[in-house]
């Protein structure tokens, strides 16, 4: 073989060895990767069959948190890591320039829809919903803060925030 | 000195940590020691042909020896930039004098550009491992204060030639006129060593900030690389052609950095592949390109020192411009992945109270590792001993450090692109070339 032709069958192996690289990781997926999008918080997520107290509670939180963040124009995400020690709430706050008070309002807003969300998917009686949302519009931030992360607490201890109605819960509760 | 940034590069993420600066801040112990050798390279090669080749080495490789021991001494980014720019001016003036010396050691000028050649692929290749086991074993300082004895180590039979030199006062001041240095070799020299550069930059910085391995293990990863360089040294001999041999090296980086930036998964064997292909790549063009330019013309140093000159300019050229591309990748992708991660932790099945427990970690193990690709397992830590709630996390962790793995890897993909791109320019000046073939 001519040196010439060793040459080209270098470049040409050259071509073809980079060539069936890239091709088989194209087919493997290779440029396929996009980080899966959060969603939407401004949108109605439907509650996924919630049986018993503790799938309620989660289907709570999540929904508290899907109106807070729409509140606050921030993902469920994002608000979900803010609220998840002092220090990152801050730091949160900081980036945002959200104050006490937006951000009270914005968990309560949270709460009253998650407390709309429990209602329409048959979770929460009416009787129940009514003074619970009157109630979490009131409460102060840490206690919001607290219910937001765990809706289980407001269902499991509506006595203490309903008075002597929350003895009913249980009763409303499917 | 010609495998510095590649030994260096397996230390930036410790410098990076420890002198508490940012990714583009590390970059410039890198950037500022190639910078100064492209810019001092062709003077310091006609000081030596002043001074005579024996003192110049000597002098180089005593200031090399200085700057490498205040690298090692450093504790402060600018003091270690300082520094590297100062190594950066004995090691110009070291290599390009011991080029001047070569023929006379190895027997002619030709030889002496194969064995410079030679010197230059495989030190870039051989560099990252040495690299990365000082870093782990010892220190990232280890790597400069390593250079001290191996500097002192070459300067003594130098000395013996410097002796001579200022005892016969024979020196061979600028007695041939210098010839224009061979620009499309030069060029496509910058060019491909702008894509080496992304590749053993890029590649390093994903196994370790990316995926979370340790130094050795980048380096035995990485190792790949200069094994292959080993098999296209042996095509060298086979095929004649410098041009043949130019043109299917750059291929082949290209086609391997190509490779890179498809990546199907975060997996440590799939890098093998792409590292094969840019190891025979380097090797067939960094020597082809490298004794075409010094072929037939003289003097050897100050056409050496031009090699040098283009192949850091390609050097800094590659890292001044993937390193705004990947930070800001890597920042948006990290993002991305860890909203994509919050997602799965919020959607799991997993008790309410744990969720707060485990994002509180999460949060922690992001602000802890400042900006950079968290390793999330030890967020999980310790597990829960309930088998149903320890199965839902073990699920979580794993589905969690997927998303940030495959993340991070992402973010390096239009950079290594980037690289291939550089790789595939460099066809240009080896196609325009018209006398290439030695």
């Amino acid at each position: 073989m001519s040196a010439e032709s060793r040459g080209k069958l270098l470049v040409g192996g050259a071509v073809v060895a980079s060539l069936l690289l890239v091709v088989a990781y194209l087919a493997a997926g290779g440029a396929s990767y996009t980080p899966t999008k959060t969603q939407d918080p401004c949108k109605h997520r439907p509650w996924r069959n919630p049986q018993g107290i503790a799938e309620i509670a989660q289907q709570f939180t999540l929904s508290a948190l899907d109106g807070a963040a729409c509140q606050l124009g921030v993902s469920r995400e994002t608000l979900a890591r803010a609220l998840a020690t002092p220090a990152a709430r801050e730091r949160f706050m900081d980036r945002y320039g959200i104050n006490d008070a937006k951000l009270a309002k914005a968990i309560r807003a949270g709460l009253v829809r998650a407390v709309d969300d429990a209602e329409n998917a048959g979770a929460l009686s009416p009787f129940l919903a009514v003074p619970l949302r009157e109630t979490v519009q009131h409460i102060p931030l840490d206690e919001a803060i607290e219910l937001i992360q765990d809706g289980r607490s407001l269902l499991e201890n509506a006595q203490s925030f309903l008075g002597p109605a929350g003895g009913l819960i249980e009763q409303f509760l499917p | 000195m010609l495998a510095d940034s590649s030994v260096v590069v397996l230390a930036l993420p410790q410098i990076y940590r420890e002198l508490d600066t940012s990714i583009a801040g590390v970059t410039w112990v890198l950037v500022s020691f190639n910078l100064v050798m492209a810019l001092a390279a062709v003077p310091a090669a006609h000081i030596a042909r002043r001074v005579g080749p024996g003192r110049a080495a000597a002098v180089g490789l005593a200031v090399f020896a200085g700057a490498s021991l205040a690298c090692g001494a450093s504790s402060h980014l600018t003091t270690l930039i300082a520094a590297r720019c100062v190594q950066a001016l004995g090691g110009a003036a070291a290599v390009t004098a011991v080029l001047e010396l070569l023929p006379a050691t190895v027997g002619s000028e030709r030889r002496a550009a194969v064995v410079w050649a030679t010197a230059g692929a495989t030190g870039a290749a051989l560099g990252p491992a040495i690299g990365g086991i000082l870093t782990q074993l010892v220190s990232w300082q280890s790597i400069f204060l390593l250079q001290v004895p191996v500097a002192i180590a070459a300067a003594v039979p130098i000395l013996a030639v410097a002796k001579h030199e200022a005892a016969t006062g024979v020196i061979e001041p600028e007695l041939r006129k210098t010839g224009r240095p061979h620009v499309f070799a030069n060029l496509a020299l910058a060019m491909v060593s702008a894509a080496i550069a992304a590749a053993l930059f890029l590649l390093v910085l994903l196994l370790i900030e990316g995926w979370g391995l340790t130094p050795i293990g980048a380096a035995i990863v990485v190792t790949v690389m200069p094994l292959s360089a080993l098999l296209g040294s042996r095509l060298g001999p086979v095929v004649p052609s410098a041009r043949a041999r130019a043109a299917a090296g750059a291929i082949f980086v290209s086609g391997g950095l190509g490779g890179l930036a498809l990546l199907p998964k975060a997996e440590v064997l799939l890098t093998v592949p792409p590292q094969i292909l840019i190891g025979i790549g380097l090797s067939l063009v960094l020597s082809a390109l490298t004794e075409t330019a010094l072929s037939g013309r003289s003097p050897q140093a100050i056409h050496g020192g031009w090699t040098i000159s283009a192949r850091h300019a390609g050097v800094v050229i590659g890292l001044l411009a993937l390193t705004p591309i990947f930070t800001h990748d890597i920042a948006k992708q990290r993002t991305d992945a860890i909203d994509a991660g919050t997602a799965v932790v919020l959607d799991s099945r997993v008790s309410p109270l744990l969720k707060i427990e485990l994002a509180g970690k999460i949060v922690d193990r992001m602000e802890g590792e400042r900006g950079r690709v968290p390793t999330i397992g030890p967020a999980f830590d310790p597990l829960p001993t309930d088998p149903v709630d320890r199965a839902a996390v073990l699920e979580l962790r794993s589905e969690l450090q997927n998303q940030l793995d495959r993340g991070a890897t992402h973010a390096f993909s239009p950079s290594f692109l980037l690289g291939a791109l550089l790789g595939l320019l460099a066809l240009i000046p080896i196609g325009l070339a018209r006398r290439m073939d030695l």
